[in-house]
């Protein structure tokens, strides 16, 4: 079968569509880092969430209603989470806001059961882009084609903010060096609370994309927590192209372990993450030169 | 006792070593002076280890340890200070400088027993302690006493590896005129047979305690000789009244 | 550094009695809750005496704790060891293992230090749950108890096997203890603090980190044969990093390089989710909110939290020694 192109084919849209998943939910927990030194371990808390709010919502506004309202569901929770727990633990340093926010795990698994129950939920996929389409000789899923074009297109869309706009300065300029930015007259606070609002919705924006291909479970936000830290980890914290990469080595590599090396599978990445900080131990492409 | 052998070193386009030979008699009590980005720190960085040289060796009493790392050289009797406070802030001022007179003794890795109470430890913080004027501070917390204290520590720290060479990256840099003289005094009344490199800012303070004066401009070294010769050297005041002034 | 305060001694000397007084008069289920604490009591120790004092936050540690539980059980079933050579066989395998993953992760500090730790318990995790041999998802059962019966005693009774679980415990409290008033436990403390100049003093920083987190892999390895002993079944979830992140929350809880705080949090942390899952399914989520309640406190956990109202009242020196540790 590995001779037959289709097979290539047919793997390669599978890795870059978890690649595109993976990296819509690293870029924000990864320019959050960089800005603000800490990992917000929530983060995949907020795309359960995301998933929750698109499942629920589409059964009365439609798909599209929870696709973009869960976003702005999970934007208006981070910016809740920002003032009630993050900011006030800034003082106390990195360290403590890791830790609120691995207690946010707990109390974000047991608060999707009690209001949404522990059985899976099903989300439909909008009727146009349900089906398959034939692409160099494999018919694919059009709803995961659908997600590949999304991650593509918020990549483009950060790259251009982050590379030509004031705001994407003054965020370099910050994840650069937080204290020249403050001295260079950027209000650090405003900044950080934009970029961690912008980067929740984001992760929110993927849970609603993975509602339909994942079953919504109130453990998902944990199963997706390891492979997107490995993400960050692998490319450089910080780093917009770091998440990129990261993105695209973990959803080939674990693509193409479990369909060649099905043994082997699960070790292989993290085979590859103990790898990289052997022998880079500040990522692929850290933030900070 | 020390000796670099056409020491260079570039981060890029920019040479912060050029050519640098130097070379210190065992006891000799050498300042090296010269302008902000002469290259002062990078020199020590490279003579300890942490840096590594271009090219040109570094000899520590004898041997060639241009290619041994950090520790190994500290383990031969090459202790440094940093200009920045480099200290264990957490504990007491005699645990810092156990913990240092330990680690120097090799019993770092020990299992056995708590070097902390071992005589020959003790004596040693007992001894550093009364070399850089600490005693009366032994007990307290590192982050609870004042500026000038840790600067002292900082050298303690140093000297409680019972070195052979020490190098002093400003030591009293950030201190008052008054502490700063204070550390002079101290530093005279160290044993004569420690070989002491110093980096310093104050021409007269350095006066005060050099037996022999380097000069460094642009990485490169432009004096080497007594301290009478540099007083009178134009070049000397050319630096030092040039770049040197606005730093 | 490490003291043991009279606050630490008394703490110590109240847990001890009380752990003898309950297993005197508890039936079934309490000495059943007792062996479950001592395990995760051995662990926490094993994880403060690195992270806590060491700086180096493991999330590998659920996984030498599993390797222990699955080396003694293949060693007793299939070598045919007896129960103690398989101990140790178990323990020297979690050691070494710790050893290879602390030298390995020496380099790397913070988040990168806990990702590669992470890396390595997952390997374990899925090279245990994937291999065939060792029952995979199933896991393995038969782990025999060590056979005291030349001393008299039966460790097949629930109240023999938690005396033997808390005895072991006080040997990894003395084991952990010894090393931090040494001569590596006195460098592990000033690493935590200052890694560069520790180097600068002559210190092989590497040998020093492997060294230390060896000896917390064999306390995780003694933890691991205890909990196969204790339930005689072992299965891949031992090893995941979920384990490794309860016993974290476990010493925040407790109070991080206390030493002594940690196994106060074990204590509170079992008895609390026995209590708290008898009348709600969501005791996660108490875990959670006290947890934060805990960081957004300040407080250095429990015990942290006693230590620095105890040396507010006394007078100076107190004080000192009160917050002389990591």
């Amino acid at each position: 079968m590995t001779t037959d192109l289709g097979f290539w084919v047919l793997q390669t849209l599978n890795a870059l569509q978890l690649s595109m998943l993976l990296f819509l939910l690293s870029v924000g927990l990864t320019v959050i880092f960089g800005l603000m030194h800490f990992v917000n371990l929530a983060h995949g808390s907020l795309y359960a969430f995301g998933a929750y709010v698109a499942a629920t919502l589409s059964g009365t506004l439609g798909y599209w209603g929870g696709f973009l309202l869960a976003p702005l569901a999970v934007a208006v929770l981070g910016a809740g989470l920002y003032f009630s727990l993050i900011q006030s633990q800034r003082r106390a340093g990195p360290m403590a806001q890791v830790l609120v926010t691995f207690g946010l795990i707990f109390v974000a698994v047991d608060a999707t059961r009690l209001v949404w129950g522990d059985l899976p939920i099903g989300i439909a996929i909008p009727s146009f882009l349900d089906g398959q389409i034939a692409l160099l000789g494999v018919e694919y899923p059009i709803y995961r084609l659908f997600i590949i074009a999304l991650g593509l297109a918020i990549l483009a869309l950060l790259t251009l903010v982050l590379t030509r706009t004031q705001v994407g300065a003054m965020i370099r300029a910050g994840v650069d060096n937080d204290r020249m930015a403050a001295c260079l007259g950027i209000n650090v606070e405003r900044m950080f609370f934009l970029v961690f609002v912008v980067g929740c919705a984001l992760a929110g924006l993927a849970g609603a994309v993975a509602a339909p291909v994942l079953s919504v479970t109130p453990d998902m936000g944990l199963q997706i927590l390891i492979p997107t830290l490995i993400v960050i980890v692998i490319g450089g914290l910080g780093s917009l192209r770091g998440a990129v990469a990261g993105s695209l080595i973990f959803g080939f590599v674990q693509t193409f372990g479990a369909v060649l090396l099905p043994t082997l599978s699960s070790v292989l990445i993290y085979a590859l993450l103990a790898a990289v900080l052997v022998t880079r131990p500040e990522g692929l492409l850290p933030a900070k030169g | 006792m020390l000796e670099t052998r056409s020491l260079s070193k570039s981060f890029g386009p920019i040479q912060v070593t050029r050519n640098v030979s130097l070379k210190l008699e065992k006891g000799e009590r050498r300042v090296i002076l010269g302008p902000n980005g002469a290259g002062k720190t990078t020199l020590f960085n490279q003579l300890v280890g942490e840096l590594r040289p271009d090219s040109g060796t570094i000899h520590l009493d004898g041997a060639d340890v241009t290619a041994l790392r950090v520790a190994d050289r500290a383990r031969r009797g090459l202790s440094r200070s940093y200009q920045k406070n480099t200290l264990f802030d957490g504990l007491t001022i005699a645990e810092n400088l156990g913990l240092a007179a330990a680690v120097a003794l090799g019993k770092g890795q020990g299992l056995w027993s708590d070097p902390l109470q071992s005589a020959e430890v003790r004596e040693t913080v007992r001894d550093v302690a009364a070399q850089v004027d600490l005693a009366p501070h032994l007990d307290a917390r590192v982050d609870a006493v004042s500026y000038g204290i840790r600067r002292q520590l900082e050298v303690g720290i140093a000297l409680a590896t019972r070195p052979k060479v020490i190098l002093m990256d400003e030591p009293t840099s950030g201190v008052g005129p008054e502490m700063s003289k204070g550390f002079h005094r101290l530093l005279k009344a160290l044993p004569r047979d420690l070989t002491i490199l110093i980096i310093e800012h104050d021409m007269d303070l350095a006066f005060d305690v050099a037996d022999t004066i380097t000069v460094l401009n642009y990485g490169e070294v432009v004096f080497d000789g007594l301290p009478e010769a540099a007083r009178g050297s134009s070049l000397l005041k050319d630096i030092y009244l040039g770049a040197w002034e606005d730093a | 550094m490490f003291t043991h305060t009279p606050l630490r001694l008394a703490t110590l000397a109240l847990l001890a009695a009380a752990a003898l007084t309950y297993a005197a008069v508890a039936g079934f289920f309490g000495l059943e809750i007792l062996a479950e604490i001592a395990i995760l009591a051995i662990l926490v120790i094993a994880l403060d005496l690195v992270a806590g004092f060491g700086g180096m936050v493991s999330l590998c540690h659920g996984a030498l704790l599993g390797v222990g539980a699955y080396a003694f059980t293949v060693a007793a079933n299939d070598a045919g060891l007896t129960a103690l050579p398989a101990m140790i066989l178990a323990i020297a395998l979690s050691t070494a293992l710790a050893f290879v993953i602390g030298a390995v992760c020496a380099r790397s500090t913070g988040i990168y230090f806990i990702m590669a730790t992470l890396a390595f318990g997952q390997m374990a995790y899925s090279f245990v749950f994937q291999s065939p041999l060792y029952g995979g998802d199933d896991g393995l059962s038969g782990a025999p108890r060590p056979d005291l019966s030349a001393l008299g005693i039966d460790l097949t009774d629930s109240r023999a096997f938690a005396l033997y679980a808390l005895l072991l415990v006080a040997l990894a409290y003395a084991v952990a203890a010894a090393t931090l008033r040494s001569g590596l436990g006195r460098s592990l403390v000033g690493l935590h603090h200052n890694e560069k100049r520790l180097r600068a003093l002559g210190l092989t920083v590497w040998r020093a980190k492997a060294t230390a987190f060896a000896i917390s892999g064999a306390l995780a390895g003694l933890a691991g044969c205890l909990a196969a002993q204790h339930t005689q079944y072992v299965s891949p979830g031992l090893l995941s990093w979920t384990v490794s992140g309860e016993a974290l929350v476990v010493v925040i809880l407790g109070g991080l390089g206390t030493l002594v705080g940690p196994i106060l949090g074990a204590v509170l942390f079992v008895i609390l989710k026995h209590e708290i899952s008898a009348l709600t399914p969501y005791w996660h989520a108490i875990v959670g909110l006290i947890l934060i309640a805990v960081v957004m406190s300040r407080a250095n956990g429990v015990f942290g939290f006693l230590e620095t109202r105890l040396a507010a009242r006394k007078p100076q020196p107190q004080v000192k020694e009160a917050k002389a540790d990591a």
